[in-house]
C-alpha cells in the first residue's frame, strides 16, 4: 500500500461552528475517490484543507510523507505545486489568453522558457481539445472549455495529485459530458484524484472508492458498489434515496 | 532684528490689492509690487541695510503669517487696534485716513446720499478689515447687512454684478477707485469708529525692530514723503495700470504662462506623491497587522473627512512651525500630496477588492505566492477598475491645486486675483482661467481615456 496522502483527526471550525469534526482517511497513489454528501456537509471544506488553502484547527495532514500542518507558507506554495485543484467556478484568469493561463505557473513559478513552456501548454491544451482556442480569451469560451482549461492549467504544475470540487455544477447539462469525459481520461492515466460530485453516475463508474459525507464526519469509505448499494449509516441509505428518486 | 540682518533679507507681508497703498503693476509682462506701504518697505530696508522681499497673501493670513514667522513685518494698511495689539507689536503711525467710504454705482446716485440710506441694504467689505469689523459691530443699529470678501477687486465685481448695495472702503482706497473707475461714486460714512490710522506690525518683543521702523516713519514723516513722493507715485502707478492698454489681457499673457506653469508643477509633484502614498497606505489597510491597518484607516478617513482648504493652511502655518523657511510651494504641494494620497489609497484598495475571491484562490492552489498571486492575478485585474477612479482623481487634483492659492502659492488661481487687481477687471481673466483649466482637464482626460482603452485591449483580445 502506496500512501499519498493520511488524514489524522483533521477538524475545523470557523468560530464556533464545527465544519470538520474528525477526519481520519487515506489516500493510495492512482486511485480515484468520490467525495458525496448533502450540501453544507463540509467536502468543500475538506478538499480544501488537503492542499491547506484552509488552515485545520487541529489534526494533521501528511502528504507524500511531508506533515503539512507545520509548514511554511514558502514550503506550502512548493507543496502546492504537486496538487492541482479545479473548482467549480472556473476562476480562469480573465487577463490572460487561454495559452498564457496555461504556461503561468511553468514560467513563473518552475522557471521554464516560453518556448518549453508553450510546448506544455499546447499538449496539455490538445489533451483537453482546446488547442484551436490557445489564443482566446477565457471569457470567449463556453463554459465547459473553460473548466476543461482550468484542468489543463493545474495539470501544467504536472501534480501528482487533482482535487476537483464540483467541477461540473456550474455549467449547462450539455456540456457536462465533455468535462467527465476529461476526467476519464485523466484517471485513466494513473492520475490520483479527489472528485467532490453530485454526478452520481460518474462516481460510481469512474471511481475506485466513494465517500460519504456528512454533519462534518466521514460516515462511509467503500467501493462503489458497497456504497452504493449497501450504505450502512441511516444518513447515507437517506442521502441515495433522494438522490436516487430524482 | 538680528535674523533679518543675518539673513540680510527683509520680509514684508502686504496682502496687494489696495491701491494706492499696495497693489500690482505689470511692468513689460512682470508683476512689480507699488504703492505707498511698498515705498516705505523699502526705505525700512534701506535704513536696515538689507534686501527687501514682498510676500503677497491674503489679508486674513497676515497675522498667521507673522506669528509663524514666514514674515517679517506687516505693511498693508493696517490699523494697529486693541485686538490686533493682543497677538502682535505696532510702530508708530506712519499714515491716517480721515473717515471711511461708500463706494456705489454712480446710476444709484441720488438713492443713497448718508449713512442712514443704507439701512437694510448689503454692504461688502474685506474680511479682516476695520471696516468690515465696523459695519459688524454697527450692524444692529444701522440696520446694514454686511457681506464680506477677502480681495477688494471681488468686491467690486459684487456691486458691479449687483450682488451688493455697497462697499465700504478707507479713505484713499475708496478716492482712488472712483478716480480710477468713473462709474462709481461715494458716500462718505458716519458709522466708522476714530480712525487710527495705519501701522507697521511685527511680532511680539522686538523692541529694537520696532525702534528702527519708527525712526524711519519719522524721517519719512519730517520730509513729508509721503504726501509729496509716495502717494503720488502710487496714483500715477494706479493710473498707468488702469488704463485701457494696460488692461488689455493679452499682455498679461505672462500671468497666466506663470501661473499655469505652477499649477502643473504642483499637480505633477502631487499626483506622485499621491500614487506612491496610495498604494502604501491601500496596502497597509489591506495587511493582516491590525497596527498597520489601523494607521491606514486613521488616516484616510482623517485626511478625507477634513476639508482640503484647512489641510493646506495647516501645513503651511502649523507644520510650518517645525520646519521654518519651509516654500508655500512645497507646503503646497505636501498638502495636496497627503490629500489625494488618503483618496488614491481608497482606489487601489476597492480596486482590489473588485477581484474576485476565487482568483486568488486558483492561483494560489497552483502554488503562486502571495506576491506573485498580486502581480500577475490580482493587480492587473484590479489595476481595470483602479485606472478610471485615478483618472478621476487626477483631475479633481489638478482643479483643486487652485485652493493652494489662499497660502500664496503663485499658481494660476493666484496670478488671475493679480490679473484681476492689475486691470481692474474682475470677469475676464476668471474667464480665461476657466478656459484653460478645461483645455488641460480635457487633454488629461483624452490621455486617460485613450490608456484605458489600450488596456481593455490588450487584456481582451479574442
Ligand atoms: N469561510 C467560511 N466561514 C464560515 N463558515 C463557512 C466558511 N466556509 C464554509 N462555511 C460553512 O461550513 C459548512 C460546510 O461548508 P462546505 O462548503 O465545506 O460544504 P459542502 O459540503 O461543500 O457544501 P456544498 O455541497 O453546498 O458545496 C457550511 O455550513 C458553510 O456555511
Ligand atoms: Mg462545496
Amino acid at each position: 500500500m502506496n500512501k499519498i496522502i493520511e488524514v489524522k483527526h483533521l477538524k475545523k471550525n470557523y468560530g464556533d461552528k464545527e465544519v470538520l469534526k474528525d477526519i481520519n482517511a487515506v489516500i493510495e497513489k492512482g486511485k480515484v475517490i468520490t467525495v458525496i454528501g448533502p450540501s453544507g456537509s463540509g467536502k468543500s471544506t475538506f478538499l480544501r484543507c488537503l492542499n491547506l488553502l484552509e488552515k485545520p484547527t487541529s489534526g494533521q495532514v501528511t502528504f507524500e510523507g511531508t506533515e503539512l500542518t507545520d509548514l511554511t507558507e514558502e514550503e506550502l506554495d512548493q507543496l502546492r505545486q504537486k496538487m492541482g485543484m479545479v473548482f467549480q467556478s472556473f476562476n480562469l484568469f480573465p487577463n490572460m489568453s487561454v495559452i498564457e493561463n496555461v504556461k503561468l505557473v511553468p514560467m513563473k513559478v518552475k522557471g521554464m522558457s516560453d518556448q518549453e513552456a508553450g510546448d506544455l501548454a499546447h499538449e496539455l491544451l490538445a489533451k483537453v481539445g482546446l488547442d484551436d482556442f490557445a489564443d482566446h480569451s477565457p471569457a470567449s469560451l463556453s463554459g465547459g472549455q473553460q473548466q476543461r482549461v482550468a484542468i489543463a492549467r493545474a495539470l501544467a504544475m504536472q501534480p501528482d495529485m487533482m482535487l476537483f470540487d464540483e467541477p461540473t455544477s456550474a455549467l449547462d447539462p450539455e456540456m457536462v459530458g465533455e468535462v467527465l469525459k476529461t476526467m476519464q481520461d485523466l484517471a485513466q492515466t494513473g492520475m490520483t484524484m479527489v472528485v467532490v460530485t453530485h454526478e452520481m453516475g460518474f462516481a460510481r463508474k469512474v471511481a475506485d472508492e466513494v465517500w460519504f459525507m456528512a454533519d462534518g464526519y466521514l460516515l462511509e469509505q467503500g467501493s462503489p458498489d458497497q456504497v452504493f448499494d449497501h450504505p450502512q449509516s441511516d444518513r447515507a441509505k437517506d442521502f441515495l434515496a433522494k438522490i436516487l428518486e430524482a | 532684528m538680528k535674523k533679518i540682518k543675518k539673513s540680510g533679507k527683509l520680509v514684508v507681508g502686504m496682502s496687494a490689492d489696495y491701491p494706492p497703498l499696495e497693489f500690482t503693476k505689470n511692468v513689460n509682462g512682470k508683476n512689480k509690487y507699488v504703492g505707498v506701504d511698498v515705498e516705505l518697505a523699502k526705505q525700512i530696508a534701506k535704513d536696515l541695510g538689507v534686501k527687501l522681499e514682498i510676500k503677497n497673501m491674503d489679508f486674513d493670513s497676515l497675522l498667521v503669517a507673522l506669528e509663524t514667522g514666514k514674515i517679517d513685518m506687516i505693511i498693508s494698511g493696517m490699523t494697529p487696534t486693541a485686538e490686533r495689539k493682543k497677538s502682535i507689536d505696532f510702530s508708530k503711525i506712519y499714515y491716517a485716513e480721515k473717515s471711511d467710504y461708500f463706494v456705489i454705482s454712480k446710476t444709484n446716485k441720488a438713492k443713497y446720499t448718508s449713512t442712514a440710506s443704507f439701512k437694510g441694504k448689503t454692504v461688502g467689505a474685506q474680511t479682516g478689515s476695520l471696516q468690515y469689523t465696523s459695519l459688524k459691530k454697527n450692524a444692529a443699529k444701522s440696520g446694514i447687512k454686511v457681506k464680506g470678501l477677502a480681495k477688494i477687486s471681488n468686491l467690486l465685481m459684487a456691486l458691479k454684478s449687483g450682488k451688493v448695495d455697497a462697499v465700504l472702503l478707507g479713505e484713499l482706497n475708496a478716492k482712488t477707485y472712483a478716480t480710477n473707475d468713473t462709474s462709481l461714486s461715494l458716500v462718505k460714512s458716519s458709522l466708522s469708529q476714530a480712525q487710527m490710522g495705519n501701522a507697521v506690525g511685527v511680532a511680539k518683543g522686538q523692541g529694537d525692530l520696532v525702534k528702527a521702523i519708527n525712526k524711519t516713519i519719522n524721517d519719512c514723516q519730517k520730509q513729508d514723503l509721503f504726501n509729496k513722493k509716495y502717494i503720488p507715485a502710487a496714483a500715477k502707478a494706479m493710473k498707468q495700470a488702469s488704463s485701457k492698454t494696460n488692461n488689455s489681457m493679452s499682455k498679461y499673457a505672462s500671468y497666466f504662462a506663470t501661473g499655469l506653469g505652477y499649477t502643473m508643477i504642483i499637480t505633477i509633484c502631487s499626483i506622485t506623491i499621491g500614487l506612491a502614498l496610495g498604494v502604501i497606505f491601500a496596502l497597509m489597510r489591506l495587511s493582516k497587522n491590525k497596527l498597520l491597518h489601523a494607521i491606514a484607516v486613521c488616516y484616510i478617513e482623517f485626511l478625507r473627512g477634513t476639508p482640503q482648504m484647512v489641510q493646506i493652511m495647516f501645513v503651511y502655518f502649523g507644520v510650518g512651525m517645525l520646519i521654518k523657511n519651509m516654500p508655500a510651494l512645497a507646503a503646497g504641494i505636501i498638502a495636496i500630496g497627503l490629500n489625494s494620497g488618503a483618496y488614491v489609497a481608497e482606489d487601489i484598495r476597492s480596486g482590489i477588492n473588485s477581484v474576485a475571491k476565487g482568483q486568488t484562490e486558483a492561483a494560489r492552489s497552483l502554488g503562486l505566492s502571495q506576491a506573485k498571486t498580486y502581480r500577475y492575478v490580482v493587480f492587473p485585474q484590479a489595476l481595470k477598475n483602479i485606472w478610471p477612479a485615478l483618472g478621476n482623481e487626477f483631475i479633481t487634483l489638478t482643479k483643486d491645486s487652485s485652493l493652494v492659492s489662499v497660502i500664496g502659492v503663485g499658481e494660476l488661481m493666484y496670478e488671475t486675483g493679480l490679473v484681476q487687481t492689475a486691470t481692474y477687471r474682475g470677469v475676464m481673466p476668471l474667464f480665461i482661467t476657466m478656459c484653460i483649466y478645461f483645455v488641460v482637464t480635457f487633454i488629461l482626460t483624452r490621455l486617460l481615456n485613450y490608456f484605458e482603452r489600450r488596456m481593455n485591449l490588450t487584456s481582451s483580445r479574442a
